[in-house]
């Protein structure tokens, strides 16, 4: 049987490549959006992020995680950029963080917790998961939105795998008290 | 029990369920008797779970129609450009393909008329082919060329058994590709080569074309300035070859000297 031409071979790769990458556009573009907060500003860090793919494509290996392999491009991406804007600084609001600590275990009455799941709307939600600090955003958005491991988030954001986690943790903590700021009780 | 620091990487794990039994025991263990922790679980749970539950919400704002074609272009151009790299030798070796079969039927090599002609009517040719070329193929100064594949294509086209300057050592001298080019009533081979970043070609003619041949088998360079380029000409072996560069006058030099022991 007669193969493929090479070149006929390799544009057949490339369409398969393309369309498998395509289909973490929207995934793609709400991170990108978490991490500028301005849509024009996301549609081009997710521009960017397919050209740096596409162009890169022959060196994704076969069988690997191709959505990690862009989610860690858009974050090279988008750290690159902040850098070259000299804005690359990532404020923690430690203060934040201990009080939600102190909110949490000073709480009484119905939990808090099970108040949260229960009244807490999307769009809520997301306004304050936007104005979260954006390691803990980042972090936070990765695991519990885009369901990544922690390895693969350490991967992405190169940072270490206990510093994934304790991200996480504050990002989680932080949000709570935020959502319980936001609670008509609390306005 | 455990104190609350040995606790405290543990909690986030325990609560994604990426912890083992073990683990899992001593938090489940220590949370059931400390608030401050007991809390902390209860809160990042909640977190956690709130997210999930609202997660489609979440998903809700998707790319602009507009950003999907814009990236979805971008997927076909890089498919085109990688296409038009695979395809930019093939197009590059039909031509020698083709004259390969004309040397076949003719039953000999190529016939040129140069003898009239002087070094420095040769030079400002090949300089323009060298200008047009590049011109021309300027997507060729992103490219690489196979060394061995373009020796085949000249042991094909012209039957000249050769071995080009080799890329590691080459002196900075890197292929980009190759291509006959039409002269007078034959063809030259133009071999064309990347060196810091800047054109240089290498041409190569299938016979002694000079006004003034020395009697001996490898005749002195000349060097001819032409366009802003240096051209050096010599000929060797019954060829001739002329090396165009737009480089320092010692570079240029060392080139030369490169291609020659190269070529030999």
């Amino acid at each position: 049987m007669r193969k493929p031409r090479g070149e006929a071979a390799h544009l057949n790769r490339s369409s398969s490549f393309e369309a498998d990458a395509l289909a973490s556009l929207d995934s793609l573009y709400r991170t990108a959006l978490r991490l500028t907060h301005r849509p024009a500003d996301a549609e081009d860090l997710v521009q960017e992020t397919y050209l740096k793919a596409f162009r890169s494509a022959d060196r994704f290996e076969p069988g690997t995680n191709l959505r990690a392999w862009l989610f860690t491009i858009l974050h090279n991406t988008a750290r690159n950029r902040a850098r070259d804007r000299a804005r690359d600084t990532v404020t923690v609001d430690s203060e934040a963080v201990e009080r939600a600590e102190v909110s949490i275990a000073t709480s009484g009455g119905d939990t808090p917790e099970t108040l949260l799941l229960r009244d807490t709307l999307a769009p809520d939600l997301q306004a304050a998961i936007d104005a979260l600090p954006d390691a803990f955003r980042e972090a936070l958005w990765l695991r519990d939105v885009e369901e990544f491991s922690y390895a693969e988030i350490a991967a992405m954001l190169s940072i270490p795998l206990g510093t994934v986690m304790s991200r996480i943790s504050r990002g989680r903590r932080l949000l709570f008290e935020r959502l319980q700021h936001m609670r008509p009780a609390h306005v | 029990m455990s104190d609350c620091s040995s606790i405290d990487p543990l909690i986030t794990p325990y609560i994604d369920g990426d912890i083992g039994a073990a683990e899992r025991q001593r938090v489940d263990a220590h949370v059931r008797v400390c608030v401050p922790c007991h809390s902390r679980v209860a809160a990042e749970q909640a977190v956690r779970d709130l997210l999930r539950a609202r997660r489609v919400a979440l998903s809700a704002e998707c790319a602009s129609a507009a950003l999907r074609d814009r990236c979805a272009g971008l997927g076909s151009a890089s498919a085109r450009h990688a296409g038009a790299t695979a395809l930019a030798w093939h197009s590059r070796t039909t031509p020698f393909a083709f004259a390969a079969a004309l040397v076949v039927v003719v039953g000999a090599a190529f016939l040129y008329v140069f003898t009239d002609r002087s070094t420095r009517v040769l030079a400002a040719e090949l300089t323009a082919d060298h200008v047009k070329c590049f011109g021309v193929m300027n997507t060729l100064l992103g490219t690489s060329a196979d060394r061995l594949t373009i020796e085949r294509a000249m042991a094909s086209t012209f039957g000249w058994q050769m071995h080009l300057p080799d890329t590691t050592l080459g002196a900075g001298l890197e292929l980009v590709g190759a291509r006959p080019c039409l002269y007078a009533k034959g063809k030259v081979a133009h071999l064309m080569y990347r060196h810091n970043g800047h054109p240089v070609s290498v041409f190569m003619i299938p016979s002694v074309m000079r006004s003034a041949v020395p009697a001996s088998p490898a005749v002195k360079d000349e060097v001819v300035d032409v366009m802003g380029h240096e051209a050096t000409v010599w000929s060797s072996g019954g060829r001739t070859f002329v090396v165009v560069a737009r480089e320092p006058e010692a570079d240029v030099a060392q080139l030369v000297s490169f291609v020659q022991a190269a070529l030999k």
